[in-house]
């Protein structure tokens, strides 16, 4: 149904980003707390419109954007994202001296990007939502002025998001060559007849897929992430290990999942895409058992989950991947919430020697983030396990059961990491003396939200899997 | 539908878990008495499985199944003779686990009742699952506070001894969820309905060459467990690095998972693969048994003594199961029990002996039953029930073993009957240095003898010994049907595919002369 409505949730996000900045200039310095609040509101009452608009199948701009269920479903992860980070960061900020302004406004930017990404089926809107969200990005990654790590993570941000912008935009121009258009039903069109000379085509589709892959940290277009991660203010890393990942998958899902089923020789694709899942989920776990720091840590660790998830694209697995991006969303702010907890006016703790003896010294800390990373390892009864799980019978199902072995013996060798930090929390004696800042309610909400989370989807993920099935169907 | 009576004794120590987190921290009274009422009661909530078991029903018991998560997961609880004992034995040991522990564990008395309460339930939940997905859900979690357990309040080589268990389990785990995933698919394919059920996997027939690939990865995981040699290097260092409670919960139940795990799941599923394999696993079975009393030894630390008599023993049990015959399945049975109450008993007597000594070297003690002489007689039954001495549980569960084991293949049976001379050799020898001769070290002048409490937690352990030494029908006539139905539904099923698939295999030959026997 063409309706205008189908652009409120867009809106309210932008109007919320123009809203926060202009506040902010009215705003005693004191008092900057306030514009978190307001966009926590904005963000909420946009998901509520989405979720009122679920089964409308809401369009516009000639069905350039447009609602569907899986769309609103990616919508709403990005929100709850949105909310998260924005609680996580609400003392954060404070302490490490970031404006909440800059913060929330360039955050709400980039949600609104995301949002596009995940609700279009044309490419050309595809990389504006893809502009908007790196710009936004850039800045976010940027925003502890005085600190030289976060201006180099900026930096090579910036220069690695320009590289992936270009293969992306080459591809385009390929594939628009070949294809004559660039909305995905009509590629994918293209492709399923043989008589079209597929070269060019295929040249073209992989330069997307590599343009994607950058975003999403696939082995071996990854580089840039440890150091981004390690340099962003871990609020803006926890949004990163989330957010792109969400609008990427959500692309590439939309593109390949049609491809596999009609696309003439989709084959080489395939085992390229077969081989950076694997390359992905090795290296990721393999690098991330020498990491020190654990922002690097964990972001090789979201490497090795980009390369499971692409294990859910390649069998063609819609509800596996989307609830494995759920239960990620929650694990992962998790993770990053927890660790972010260690910090006080000015410092924050990231090394893995400052985790000696939490577990007992602030136990409420230590015990949530053991049980993130036993969910990020794999284990039951938590909502990582179920992730996996789905994931992996949906890849025996379609006969990937090689690649499934490689994936459970990365999950194997990151379970050896996961599990040295818990020893570290928990069999070591304390390090270094740390006093961190207790009093952050909004942080512990979200943990706590998050921590319900994780056991909720590994337990009775019942109602979030009916969702996510019903949102998939708008696939085909 | 009666009363859940499977959740419950499965959950109750959950919910003790749960209830521990929100008591004060520093109240040790409080503390140890609640968990300890939980899994009292737990046993003898658990009991009433045993007065209830119908000895003559071969279909599971007290069977619980719902929905879970749909696409075949299924909530589904069952028990039948094979499974009730190790029910059992694991709520019969976890008081007198925790009663060990009073003294010893002195430090975060909280968090460490909450993992041993949360081990309870990943135990008792992996003996009763009769849904694929469950058991593995319980499979893996119990890995965790065993994880914590060994980890925090280990000794000093603790964090490479846990984080080297939790390793080799998952990684036999591991490769046991694709096998999973792979039978999963194939029922799905065949059949056209999802199911993790089982039973409905046992109706499977598979073609040889997939069988192969199944079982060795199912088997992976459960020999790790067992241990099986060369998979058991994990042990010692659990063993010796883990707190008594945790050694004795590892020992007695935790390996018996592993052999559980065959007699469930990787024989009964994959019947041709296991003719395959019989040979191998045989022979490592025996070099297990052999290898693991020579070890025991040399050793020179106690605990790490008692842990290489488990690979031994458990070897002498991994054999008798692959016999695959009635006797040889009810020896097994027993004598995992057994073990579980020797071995137990064992390293009970060695944490006593620890907290009085603060060390665990042979060469420290000498003369020991002079000071201590009802210690003395406590831990000259255990040895001698570990040794098989008859009269005692020991020598049951041996002979019914070797009885099968000889049916079976006559130098096995041979091979296999060191481990009476072996076990002998390195328990009579330890306990002869450790406890008589004259008294070498000042220290063990101060040794106390056991106190009440002591006393209190050996005794249903050393009369239980007595008990299945002296009448082990009580216990046998529960298995007995279950343990038959299961070696008929194994051979059954190859006649199946033998009548499908020609020529004959050679390995089909070997259960047709036990057919006829």
């Amino acid at each position: 149904m063409t309706s205008f409505a189908a652009l409120t949730p867009l809106l309210i996000i932008v109007g919320a980003a123009l809203v926060v900045l202009l506040l902010e200039a009215f705003i005693k310095r004191e008092n900057k707390n306030f514009l978190a609040f307001v966009s926590l509101f904005f963000l909420v009452s946009c998901a509520v419109v989405c979720l009122r608009s679920w089964n409308l199948a809401l369009s516009y701009f000639d069905g350039q954007l447009r609602l569907d269920s899986l769309a609103l479903f990616f919508t709403c992860l990005v929100l709850v994202g949105g909310v998260f980070v924005i609680l996580i960061g609400l003392k954060y900020n404070t302490l490490q001296n970031i404006d909440h302004g800059e913060f929330c406004g360039l955050l709400l930017l980039a949600a609104s990007g995301l949002m596009i990404m995940v609700s279009s089926l044309n490419f050309i809107v595809i990389f504006l939502g893809l502009e908007v969200l790196s710009v936004s990005s850039y800045a976010l990654a940027g925003l502890k002025r005085k600190d030289e790590k976060s201006s180099e993570a900026a930096i090579k941000y910036f220069l690695m998001g320009c590289f992936a912008g270009a293969f992306l935009v080459f591809g385009l121009a390929l594939l628009f060559g070949a294809a004559h258009s660039l909305t995905i039903p009509e590629i994918v069109s293209f492709f399923s007849s043989p008589s079209n000379s597929q070269i060019l085509g295929l040249v073209g589709l992989g330069l997307v897929i590599i343009g994607f892959a950058f975003k999403i940290a696939l082995v071996p277009f990854h580089m840039w992430t440890p150091d981004v991660y390690e340099g962003a203010p871990t609020p803006v890393a926890a949004f990163f290990s989330v957010g792109p990942k969400i609008a990427g998958f959500a692309v590439l899902l939309r593109l390949l999942v049609p491809y596999w089923n009609k696309g003439f020789e989709s084959g080489k694709i395939f085992s390229f895409l077969w081989a950076l899942a694997a390359l992905t989920m090795l290296v990721g776990s393999l690098i991330a058992l020498r990491q020190k720091n654990l922002k690097r840590l964990l972001a090789y660790s979201s490497i090795a989950n980009a390369g499971y998830m692409l294990i859910a694209v390649l069998a063609g697995d819609g509800t596996g991947l989307v609830f494995f991006l759920t239960v990620y969303l929650f694990m992962s702010i998790g993770a990053f919430g927890s660790l972010l907890a260690l910090n006080k006016k000015g410092q924050e703790y990231g090394e893995l020697d400052d985790f000696a003896g939490i577990g007992f010294k602030y136990p409420w800390i230590g015990a949530i983030f053991a049980v993130f990373l036993i969910s990020l390892a794999g284990f039951p009864p938590t909502g990582g396990f179920l992730a996996k799980f789905y994931v992996f019978v949906g890849a025996v199902r379609q006969g990937l059961t090689p690649l499934v072995i490689i994936a459970v013996l990365a999950s194997l060798i990151s379970a050896f990491y996961y599990l040295r930090i818990i020893v570290y929390m928990y069999m070591r004696e304390p390090g270094r003396e740390i006093e961190i800042e207790m009093e952050n309610p909004a942080l512990f909400l979200a943990l706590f939200i998050c921590l319900y989370g994780v056991l909720q989807l590994g337990l009775f993920p019942g109602n979030i899997l009916v969702i996510i099935k019903q949102a998939v169907t708008a696939l085909f | 539908m009666s009363m859940p009576i499977l959740s419950l004794i499965t959950f109750l120590p959950l919910a003790g878990a749960l209830l521990v987190i929100f008591l004060p921290k520093d109240n040790k009274q409080v503390l140890y008495g609640v968990a300890l009422t939980l899994t009292a009661v737990t046993f003898l909530v658990s009991l009433f499985l045993f007065f209830g078991f119908d000895a003559q029903t071969t279909n599971p018991q007290f069977v619980e199944k719902t929905a879970w998560l749909g696409y075949g997961i299924q909530y589904h609880l069952g028990l039948d003779g094979i499974s009730l004992y190790f029910v059992l034995l694991t709520t019969f040991l976890m008081p007198i686990a925790l009663l060990s522990s009073w003294s010893s564990i002195r430090d975060r008395i909280k968090e460490y009742l909450f993992f041993m309460l949360v081990l309870e339930t990943g135990i008792i939940g992996v003996f009763v699952s009769l849904n694929l997905f469950l058991f593995y859900v319980f499979w893996e979690a119990m890995l965790i506070p065993m994880y914590f357990l060994i980890g925090i309040w280990g000794g000093k080589r603790r964090i490479y001894a846990t984080l080297k268990f939790v390793l080799f389990t998952m990684l036999g785990s591991l490769l046991m969820l694709v096998a999973i995933f792979v039978l999963y698919t194939l029922f799905y394919k065949a059949t056209g309905t999802y199911s993790l059920n089982l039973y409905d996997y046992y109706q499977m027939l598979l073609n040889p060459r997939l069988q192969t690939w199944l079982f060795l990865a199912f088997s992976l995981a459960f020999a790790v467990k067992v241990p099986m040699f060369p998979l058991h290097t994990w042990l010692p260092d659990a063993h010796v690095e883990a707190p008594t409670a945790g050694s004795v919960i590892l020992a007695a139940v935790l390996l018996k998972m592993g052999a559980y795990g065959f007699l469930r799941f990787a024989i009964p599923l994959f019947p041709d693969a296991v003719q395959k394999f019989l040979p191998v696993l045989s022979i490592l079975a025996i070099v297990g048994i052999i290898y693991g009393g020579l070890m025991a030894l040399i050793q020179k630390d106690i605990k790490s003594l008692i842990a290489y008599s488990s690979v031994s023993h458990m070897g002498l049990v991994m054999l008798a199961i692959f016999s695959l015959n009635i006797e040889g399945l009810v020896g097994a049975i027993y004598q995992m029990l057994n073990h579980g109450l020797s071995t137990g008993a064992l390293f009970l007597i060695v944490g006593i002996l620890y907290e009085r000594a603060h060390t665990r070297q042979i060469k420290d003690f000498g003369g020991v039953s002079k000071q201590m002489p009802i210690f003395s007689a406590f831990f000259l039954i255990a040895m001698l029930s570990s040794v098989g001495l008859p009269g005692l549980n020991g020598f049951i569960g041996e002979i019914t073993c070797f009885f099968g084991i000889f049916a079976a293949n006559k130098v096995y049976a041979i091979l296999s009957v060191s481990t009476v001379i072996l076990t002998a050799a390195y328990l009579l020898w330890m306990f002869q240095r450790v406890m008589q001769g004259p008294i070498t070290n000042e220290k063990i002048l101060s040794f106390k003898d056991m106190n009440r409490r002591e006393i209190g937690y050996l005794l249903p352990v050393v009369i239980l010994m007595f008990w299945m030494g002296i009448y082990p029908q009580t216990f046998i006539r529960k298995m007995d049907v279950s343990l038959g139905h299961y070696l008929n539904r194994i051979k059954n099923r190859e006649k199946i595919f033998v009548q499908k698939s020609d020529p004959i295999p050679a390995q089909m030959r070997i259960p047709e002369k036990d057919a006829t026997r």
